[in-house]
């Protein structure tokens, strides 16, 4: 999906009304309770708070130049990895073996048996549509945020196929834009 | 509303800029191999004999033997091994006078979530971040190391954990007996078992 974002994808940027900065605030501490008491840290009520729209109906929440969640269209809002870095435990996590690890950092989507096979693990809780954190077999951090095509207990049954969209990779284009000009 | 959470820093290479454990699967890990030696090489361990080898080779001359070059490299590790330094220390003695401990506390933060702290499995040579991963993996459950209130690293994970997280300690890691581990309970240390 960002790919090979870049700057230049992002049609309009815009500093939202109060009322939207609020219900942003709102949807993002539902998604992310573990997060709520950091939010006034992140997303200030003080200052201006961008939504940069891009392509393929994709939102950008930036705040002070730094993107810091994105969704697609009125989708859940999910974290860009920079920021899943500093709070690891707010999203609920999968892992995929080492053998997968090269493919979704070329931008793949996850498929099951990289998910089933014993380096990797699944998280039984996480149902289809949701927002998860892709880990790696032996390594401490996120390597993607990924979203649910189907139920983990599914994944885990018919083990063929995608089971999980690559959203946000390390190195992609949302990864390089650590600031917006 | 859940208490704040510790924003973890990420040691991040500076030259493909994924994070260091991530380097060699990068764009071009032979030219993250300098920086990574100098500032993450116990994430690489073979990047590091690999290197000592061509350095021996280079000055034709041993420097395992060496003392101070043993330790400055182990100081400037930010990642070093644990293990290794606790198998140099003969006979199990450890730097410190007193017995290492470990301390778990459970804190309840508003009234139904509930985090518990381990504290010193540092002291048995056990890394904190590869334990971390460990605890999130076994309690299914947010796991991550931080900075404690008295600057010493320590591993939260969410969750009343109290009566399982022993037996998975001492499972573990062998080296840890149970009777190091113990609990604050009411503000008092108890032993965990017995
Ligand atoms: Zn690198």
């Amino acid at each position: 999906m960002f790919r090979k974002f870049t700057q230049e994808e992002i049609s309009s940027q815009n500093q939202v009304k109060a009322s939207v900065q609020r219900k942003i605030r709102q949807s993002i501490a539902e998604e992310y309770p573990d997060l709520e008491a950091n939010l006034e840290d992140l997303i200030p009520k003080k200052v201006p708070l961008i939504v940069a729209k891009c392509q393929n109906h994709i939102n950008l929440v930036v705040v002070n130049n730094v993107p810091l969640f994105f969704n697609i269209r009125d989708g859940p809002y999910m974290p860009t990895l920079r920021l899943l870095h500093q709070y690891p435990s707010i999203m609920k996590k999968f892992q995929v073996d080492r053998g997968a690890i090269k493919f979704v950092l070329a931008g793949a989507n996850i498929m099951c048996p990289g998910l089933t096979s014993p380096g990797g693990s699944l998280d039984d809780e996480v149902l289809a549509e949701a927002p998860v954190a892709i880990m790696a077999e032996g390594k401490e951090h996120a390597l993607a945020i990924g979203f649910t095509k189907m139920p983990a207990k599914d994944i885990r049954s018919i083990n063929k196929g995608i089971g999980v969209d690559n959203m946000h990779y390390l190195n992609d284009g949302l990864w390089k834009t650590v600031h917006l000009d | 509303m859940a208490e704040k959470l510790q924003p973890l820093k990420v040691l991040y290479c500076s030259v493909c800029s994924l994070p260091a454990e991530y380097c060699e699967f990068g764009p071009d890990f032979e030219k993250c191999k300098p920086w990574l030696l100098k500032n993450a090489p116990g994430l690489y361990p073979d990047l590091v004999s690999e290197a000592e080898k061509a350095a021996e080779q280079l000055q034709g001359v041993n420097i395992s033997g060496e003392k101070g070059d043993t330790s400055k490299r182990q100081g400037s590790a930010a990642n070093f091994q644990p293990d290794e330094e606790v198998k140099k220390l003969p006979g199990g003695k450890v730097k410190k006078k007193e017995k290492p401990e470990i301390i778990i506390e459970k804190v309840i933060r508003n009234k139904r979530k509930c985090v518990t702290m381990i504290k010193g499995l540092d002291l048995f040579g056990i890394k904190l971040s590869e334990a971390s991963k460990k605890f999130g993996k076994k309690f299914a459950s947010g796991a991550s190391v931080v900075k404690g209130p008295t600057e010493k690293e320590q591993i939260d994970v969410q969750g009343d954990l109290m009566l399982d997280i022993v037996d998975f300690i001492t499972e573990t890691w062998e080296n840890v007996p149970e009777s190091a581990i113990f609990f604050i309970e009411d503000g008092r240390k108890v032993p965990a078992v017995g």
